[in-house]
């Protein structure tokens, strides 16, 4: 198993409140790593520490063995970590086709002057390629031209992983995927987050509140509450959890 | 010490004014989440209505007064409200463009209704001296401060204190919450925008007797309120008062200083955007939080076809060239709509291409103008080579313009460039970088180009090399990273482009554009001065560029027929002293127009959500979806070979 994503230690506080205490977790490429919990646990707040748009109190974050707590989000993602949002923060002026396009170039223009203002031949070649790639796996080809923010909530959620698929992101952190899609639709985003996954071996940090999806394809559960991590352990374990019942799932589960 | 008290004294005068006027302008921005740019021009309104019930109508002065302090605020409070109210759905620019489009019809229409020379205002206040500290202190100055610090106090005290006040401070923390409890935020809101505009009125009535009845001037002066608000963090009543203590007794005191230098006489009137742009700049985004949602420009497909522009754009083109043949004497107006398509045209690749609302713009083309002069007619070198070293002089100033704009953005941007601006004018304008003490600077045009007519075409040249280059950007990498920002930077950065880098590169395009502008006018004008490049104007041409928003890319070219060509048709001095009004109104109607365009367009969407919605069935979800979830699991399993079976890891799922 190769490293990924480590955090390590992880507290934020904001004033007074500490929303994540002291969390370690560990998400290896090749897998899918869940980060389950109730609102309000700290899942989103914990990401946002991974991908930099936050600073952590205390801890810090790993990245493929590199120590990356004091890198900017453009530098970690430059390094191979890309992310999706809960609230589908698509360009919305943009189409379908150069959202997804942007996963990639906005990687290629990094923070050269020059770079940002035009392409090379060798890099249009590559975010075509990945483009259409990306395209095909998110079944977006047909809506390739529509304006961004024309779109459904479940077409919205597509492009959105779509762009990060077209960046090449070796780790990959999504930010309650399948909220807002229909059941078929969630069928068809776990397939293929577990077929990108198998096929790239790229790691995914998966944050969810569909039950179903989470355990069918994570591979291994961390459990938030309350900003605490109270359980890890494949779905098997975090099933058979009394903590977990108790904190996340209540007695309905029970 | 004895000869810096009357320094102190005008100090505490006239920063006790700033500060009433700032706290005004505090409460309506955080009660409304509308920042209104129009604070100063309610201040000038103010005074002039008292001076045409005074003079001009006769009216003592008590009833004038009465009439200004007591009818005039609220009826105008009402109208604010309402736009506030309505501009709550439109985009951080159209918040901006909004008020400051309505500035500009108020100080516009003052200006041409009164006339723009100043005018004495009654000193209604006695004016004997008394003795204070040794020092002779005019009674008007005393009972001057004592107003604005009464109206201060008591007002934080009513913050504090009153139910009202509590109320208005629920409204600034949650408006929502405070309509669950069956409080209107309406008239929370309404009462806000009452004190504001009333503080605002009498701020006006201070300052007049002090300074003689300008609307620029007036307005100016309360804009010095800004910095004020500034120091208060856009939220802090009490530090906003102190800031305009500390801003009157800055500038007092730097009045004293600077006497005798040329250079710096321009210091002591920028002392308060000083102290904005700085506050700003440090303050930073994580200290500046605005108040209001924060909305996305609607989305918008094109107007025309590819083919159908490539038509537009080829007539457009035919009637340009046919323009000299056609127009007779009036060709030197055209020659200046070119030099404006350049402005525009840069300015629009910041405005609408990268959503940061600039207000610092004329001051490129400034520096540009008196950049060509000095090289062109200073220096000597060729004409068009003057022209882009200009154009490229005129780019580090950008980029200077650039650090708000990594630092803040949405309305903090605005508030500093135009802080930026401001302190250009003020202070470089007059210096022998720019266009020096005697404040023009020859200009020519090139040898053998020199007629109108045949100058004409040399700016045509400009004007479509300038078009190309915007077409170029807007469809190379930078064009669609500028668009991706305007839309989101937070997801562009974790994507991992540096967007501080992008931001610095359109500005310094921008710069480049607006610099050879710059040239092009002082070329077209054969002199250079800094009369049209006042950073008013920055407000007006944004204005008038957002008039033509819905043209997209042909808004510069319409922008500039409008600023250029129109007033030279038609109505005469009259007309030119009014268009300033209807840009602004223009300004106003597109912004609230585009602000109920979102509103529908949001409730038809957050229908289109509720249909899509399934928050009920997250935890335990479907049973439905957990079996033909059975699929993906099993590819699953087979992968990482943990064997796990099926029906045990989608129990839960299938629980219920």
């Amino acid at each position: 198993m190769r490293t990924g994503l480590r955090v390590d230690g992880l507290t934020i506080r904001f004033g007074g409140l500490t929303a994540v205490n002291s969390v370690t977790l560990d998400a290896p490429q090749g897998r899918v790593t869940g980060l389950i919990g109730p609102n309000g646990a700290g899942k989103t707040t914990t990401f946002n520490a991974c991908s930099g748009l936050l600073r952590p109190s205390a801890g810090t974050v790993s990245l493929f063995d590199q120590d990356v707590t004091g890198a900017s989000a453009a530098a970690r993602a430059r390094r191979g970590l890309g992310r999706t949002f809960q609230r589908m923060d698509l360009f919305d002026s943009l189409t379908v086709e150069q959202n997804i396009a942007l996963g990639l170039e906005a990687r290629l223009a990094r923070g050269h002057p020059i770079k940002q203002l035009v392409s090379s031949r060798a890099d249009r070649k590559a975010v075509r390629a990945a483009t259409e790639e990306a395209l095909e796996l998110c079944e977006l080809g047909e809506l390739r031209r529509e304006p961004a923010g024309a779109l459904s909530t479940g077409q919205r959620r597509r492009v959105d992983l779509g762009r990060v698929l077209a960046g090449g992101f070796s780790m990959l952190l999504l930010d309650e995927p399948s909220s807002g899609l229909d059941t078929a639709e969630t069928v068809r985003f776990g397939q293929l987050v577990s077929r990108v996954v198998a096929e790239r071996g790229c790691g995914v940090l998966l944050v969810e509140h569909d039950m179903a999806l989470v355990m069918a394809i994570c591979d291994y559960l961390y459990v938030l509450d309350f900003g605490e991590l109270i359980f890890e352990g494949t779905p098997d374990e975090v099933r058979g959890s009394d903590a977990v019942r108790a904190a996340y799932l209540g007695s309905e589960a029970a | 010490m004895n000869e810096l008290l009357p320094f102190v004294i005008i100090g505490i005068t006239t920063g006790s004014v700033y500060g009433l006027a700032a706290m005004g302008l505090v409460l309506t921005y955080k009660t409304s989440g509308i920042f209104n740019f129009a604070h100063g021009s309610i201040a000038a309104l103010a005074a002039y209505a008292f001076y045409d019930l005074n003079v001009l109508r006769g009216l003592p002065w008590p009833v004038a007064l009465l009439l200004v302090v007591v009818v005039l605020p609220p009826l105008l409070a009402l109208v604010m409200e309402r736009i506030a109210t309505r501009l709550a759905d439109a985009t951080a620019t159209m918040k901006i463009v909004a008020t400051v489009g309505l500035q500009l019809a108020i100080t516009s229409a003052l200006l041409a209704h009164y006339g723009s020379e100043g005018l004495p205002f009654p000193a209604f206040l006695p004016v004997e001296t008394v003795s204070l500290l040794g020092i002779e202190v005019g009674i008007d100055q005393l009972v001057s401060t004592g107003i604005a610090a009464t109206g201060a106090l008591a007002f934080y005290l009513f913050f504090r204190r009153s139910r009202l006040g509590v109320r208005m401070r629920a409204v600034v923390d949650d408006p929502d919450l405070l309509s669950l409890s069956g409080t209107g935020p309406v008239a929370v809101r309404r009462s806000a925008w009452l004190i504001g505009t009333w503080f605002a009125a009498i701020s006006g009535l201070l300052l007049a007797p002090q300074i003689g009845l300008d609307a620029l001037l007036l307005t100016l002066l309360v804009v010095q309120a800004y910095g004020a608000a500034a120091v208060g963090l856009f939220r802090n009543l009490p530090a906003t008062y102190a800031g305009g203590l500390l801003i009157g007794l800055l500038t007092a005191l730097a009045t004293k200083f600077v006497v005798g230098s040329e250079t710096l006489a321009g210091l002591p009137p920028a002392i308060p955007f000083l102290v904005l742009f700085v506050v700003l700049l440090v303050a930073g985004k994580r200290r500046l939080v605005e108040v209001g949602a924060q909305l996305r420009a609607p989305v918008s497909s094109p107007l025309l076809t590819p083919g159908a522009t490539k038509v537009v754009v080829l007539v457009t083109l035919v009637v340009a060239l046919a323009i000299p043949l056609v127009v007779g004497a009036k060709v030197p107006v055209y020659s200046n709509a070119l030099v404006f398509v350049l402005i525009f045209a840069s300015l629009h690749l910041l405005v609408h291409t990268s959503g940061q609302a600039s207000l610092a713009h004329a001051g490129l083309v400034a520096v540009g103008a008196a950049s060509f002069s000095h090289l062109a007619v200073g220096a000597g070198l060729p004409w068009l080579v003057a022209v882009l070293l200009a154009g490229v002089i005129a780019v580090p100033v950008g980029m200077l313009v650039a650090v708000p704009a990594i630092r803040l953005s949405g309305l903090f941007l605005a508030l500093g460039t135009f802080g930026f601006g401001l302190l250009l004018e003020r202070v470089a304008y007059r210096t022998d970088f720019m266009f020096g003490t005697t404040s023009t600077l020859e200009a020519t045009r090139p040898a053998g180009f020199a007629s109108d007519t045949v100058f004409y075409y040399v700016l045509l040249g400009f004007a479509v090399a300038g078009g190309l280059v915007v077409a170029v950007v807007n469809r190379s990498r930078l064009g669609r990273l500028l668009r991706a920002m305007a839309d989101s930077p937070t997801t562009l950065t974790t994507l991992g482009l540096g967007v501080n880098v992008t931001r610095v590169t359109v500005f310094a395009i921008s710069a480049f554009l607006a610099g050879v502008a710059g040239s092009l006018y002082a070329s077209q004008s054969l002199s250079a001065t800094g009369t049209p490049f006042s950073a008013y104007n920055s407000l007006v041409w944004l204005a008038v560029l957002v008039l033509f928003a819905m043209a997209r890319s042909a808004a510069p070219v319409l922008a500039a027929l409008f600023v250029a060509v129109a007033p030279a048709y038609g109505g005469g001095e009259a007309m030119v002293d009014w268009m300033p009004v209807f840009f602004g109104l223009g300004a106003l109607l597109v912004a609230l127009h585009q602000a109920g365009a979102r509103r529908s367009g949001d409730a038809q969407d957050a229908d289109a959500r509720d249909i899509g919605s399934r928050a009920d069935e997250r935890i335990g979800g479907g049973s439905a979806a957990a079996e033909r979830l059975a699929e993906v699991t099993a590819a699953n399993t087979a992968r990482n070979g943990s064997g796990a079976p099926d029906g045990a890891r989608l129990r839960i799922g299938a629980s219920r």
